[in-house]
């Protein structure tokens, strides 16, 4: 029973390092744009495809692929602001945007998903795994992959930490999030800002796809559910708190994981939405969040 | 008004010839498409009272769809109940569902009102789909017939079909507009969009009429699901997903946020296009209507009832100019 639980443990927190660079760039997006990406998903299948690509149709090795991935979606990320949302927000003003940009995005999400599905086609495309083997502990065998997902977002993670801390351009974009029409009275192009904010957490999401590609296969609806689960971690952990996203993310993987001894497989999903809607109620700032 | 008169009728006519034309052109797919349409229709309709009107944007209205949907297939599948009573109670417990989902939602706005509906929704195809023995899991429910009393030769089975759905519709339609337009509830829920504070410090009682409004579109979706359930005869959870709640934001950006009316026509002629895209290829339907929720909304973000307004406003310049000019010559 211990070492079940120690098992199920150690696979909630693979998960929760795939959640976690998933909903931080949410959470990120949510900072310092005030959108909610929901398009967010679809980044990830195509950072999935990439790899596919790389290591399937070109026969490149795993490290190129994992490589090239993330930096192809980051590009692709680069066009959203200046393609989709500065003109939106040119043509509102100071007007409350409401829904549109919950809108814009969903009507973005639906065109890359079924872009992708009248280009690949709906089949589940395998990707071989990036690394062979595994550790062998005593009570479960943990394969190469997941001991790599875990090393790579741990380590970008910390990347995008340390970036956001020590760097300029992430200062500059702390100091958006904080309030934008002060960063810009010192100088800062905040369109510059929104551009590197959403490609930098496209691109941390185009890697998280690539890195579960071998795992979960590639298909183009493979990130929309983890949209919805990334909604509920990000709210678990409070909008636009990036420790509170890491967080929640590692509690809700965690859950879900253990919740297998539990309940049936099934319902395995509901326990995010469940907690969504509970945090909504009773917390709505989320765990970390400032009463508004 | 006088002057709307000709306007008015023309616009009726139109309608109208528009209502009886697949049953002049009485090609079986036509009427597919066309009763399809109408169901759309009146959901998208439903849509909009709660989300556009109302201003309680809803990302989960599969959820109350594939409600209604069961509720009809279960009841007439397991008691062997009408087709009328299936709408009638499809209605009833998705307006009591509504009422459910609104109560908690009340403390809730923009954003986070958005992303619990969209919870809902995804809830409701998860129970769907593992309720096995009363769902049918994913495969779904079928073999519970169509509309009672309907003719059984294939051709005359469809036109009556369309003419049930096309009166149900309608109906429901005049009943959404009717409240919106014609009883206190109409400013009551624009108020609670332009500004939900200033409302309520009007003494606008904003609880009870974000429960109208939330069991009133839920409502009104569900017997759109009820229509759905009867017209396909088939009911799997893909019903309830969330591409259905988006189809439904697609088609009402497209006819116009707002108006009731704009998204009912809207979903109509998006959903007449896209089945028409089918020849080309089925996922074109879909990249269709991604496309036309970005470049609506950031282009034309009042859709196409939105057009209608401008040619109005544009008029309303020429007259004044007009006026203006016989005046400077009266006076010269």
């Amino acid at each position: 029973m211990f070492e079940e639980i120690l098992e199920f443990l150690i696979l909630g927190l693979v998960l929760g390092g795939i959640y976690a660079m998933f909903a931080v760039g949410l959470t990120l997006i949510f900072g310092v744009l005030d959108i909610v990406n929901v398009a967010h998903g679809e980044f990830l299948a195509i950072g999935g495809y990439a790899l596919y690509i790389a290591m399937v149709v070109l026969g490149l090795p795993a490290a190129i692929g994992l490589v090239v991935a993330p930096i192809a979606v980051f590009v692709l990320g680069l066009a959203v602001y200046p393609l989709l949302i500065a003109p939106l927000q040119k043509r509102l003003g100071r007007r409350a945007p409401g829904p549109l940009f919950l809108v814009l995005t969903l009507g973005l999400s639906a065109l890359l998903q079924n872009s992708l599905l009248a280009i690949a086609g709906g089949e589940f495309l395998s990707v071989p795994p990036a690394v062979k083997g595994g550790l062998d502990l005593s009570f479960t065998y943990i394969s190469g992959q997941r001991l790599l997902i875990l090393a790579v977002a741990g380590a970008s993670l910390g990347l995008l930490f340390l970036f956001l801390r020590f760097h300029r351009q992430g200062m500059a974009i702390r100091a958006v999030a904080q309030n934008p029409a002060a960063a810009q009275s010192v100088g800062i192009p905040l369109g510059r800002i929104f551009t590197l904010t959403i490609a930098l957490a496209c691109g941390l999401a185009g890697l998280a796809g690539a890195l579960i590609a071998p795992l979960f296969s590639v298909y183009p609806a493979v990130g929309f559910t983890l949209t919805i689960k990334a909604f509920a971690i990000t709210i678990l952990g409070g909008m636009g708190n990036l420790l509170g996203a890491l967080v929640a993310s590692l509690i809700i993987a965690t859950l879900e994981s253990l919740s297998v001894i539990v309940i049936p497989s099934e319902w395995q999903n509901a326990i995010a939405f469940g907690t969504m809607i509970l945090v909504l109620l009773v917390r709505p700032q989320g765990l970390f969040g400032k009463k508004p | 008004m006088s002057a709307l008169r000709p306007r008015t009728i023309a616009i009726t006519v139109l309608a109208l010839a528009g209502l009886a034309l697949p049953l002049v052109w009485s090609h079986p797919f036509v009427l597919h498409v066309a009763i399809q349409a109408l169901i759309w229709a009146l959901f998208a309709a439903s849509w909009d009272v709660l989300s556009g009107y109302t201003g309680q944007v809803s990302f989960g209205h599969g959820g109350f769809f594939a409600i209604g949907a069961y509720t009809a297939a279960c009841l007439t599948k397991l008691v062997g109940a009408s087709s009328w009573i299936g709408m009638v109670a499809a209605l009833l417990l998705c307006a009591l569902v509504g009422l459910g989902v609104g109560f908690p939602a009340l403390r809730l706005r923009g954003h986070y009102l958005a992303l619990v509906t969209l919870g809902f929704g995804e809830i409701v195809t998860l129970v769907v789909t593992n309720w096995q023995s009363l769902t049918g899991g994913a495969f779904g429910m079928h073999d519970y017939g169509t509309f009672s009393g309907l003719p059984t030769d294939p051709l005359a089975q469809k036109q009556a079909a369309y003419l049930v759905v096309a009166a149900v519709s309608l109906t429901g339609l005049a009943i959404l507009l009717y409240v919106t337009r014609r009883t206190n509830a109409g400013p009551a829920f624009r108020a609670i969009r332009e500004d939900q504070i200033l409302a309520a410090s009007l003494g606008i009682d904003t609880t009870h009429y974000k429960l109208l409004a939330f069991s009133l579109s839920a409502g009104f979706a569900g017997l759109a699901g009820a229509l759905y359930a009867y017209y396909i005869q088939l009911v799997s959870p893909t019903v309830g997903s969330s591409a259905s709640s988006a189809l439904v934001i697609g088609m009402a950006v497209f006819g116009g946020v707002g108006t009731i009316w704009g998204p009912f026509l809207g979903a109509i002629l998006l959903f007449s296009i896209t089945e028409g895209l089918r020849f080309i290829g089925v996922v074109y339907n879909l990249i269709a209507v991604g496309a036309v929720m970005v470049v609506f909304v950031i282009f034309v973000p009042r859709g196409l009832a939105g057009i209608r307004l401008y040619r109005r406003g544009r008029q309303q310049r020429g007259d004044k100019l007009k006026a203006d000019q016989e005046a400077a010559d009266a006076a010269s």
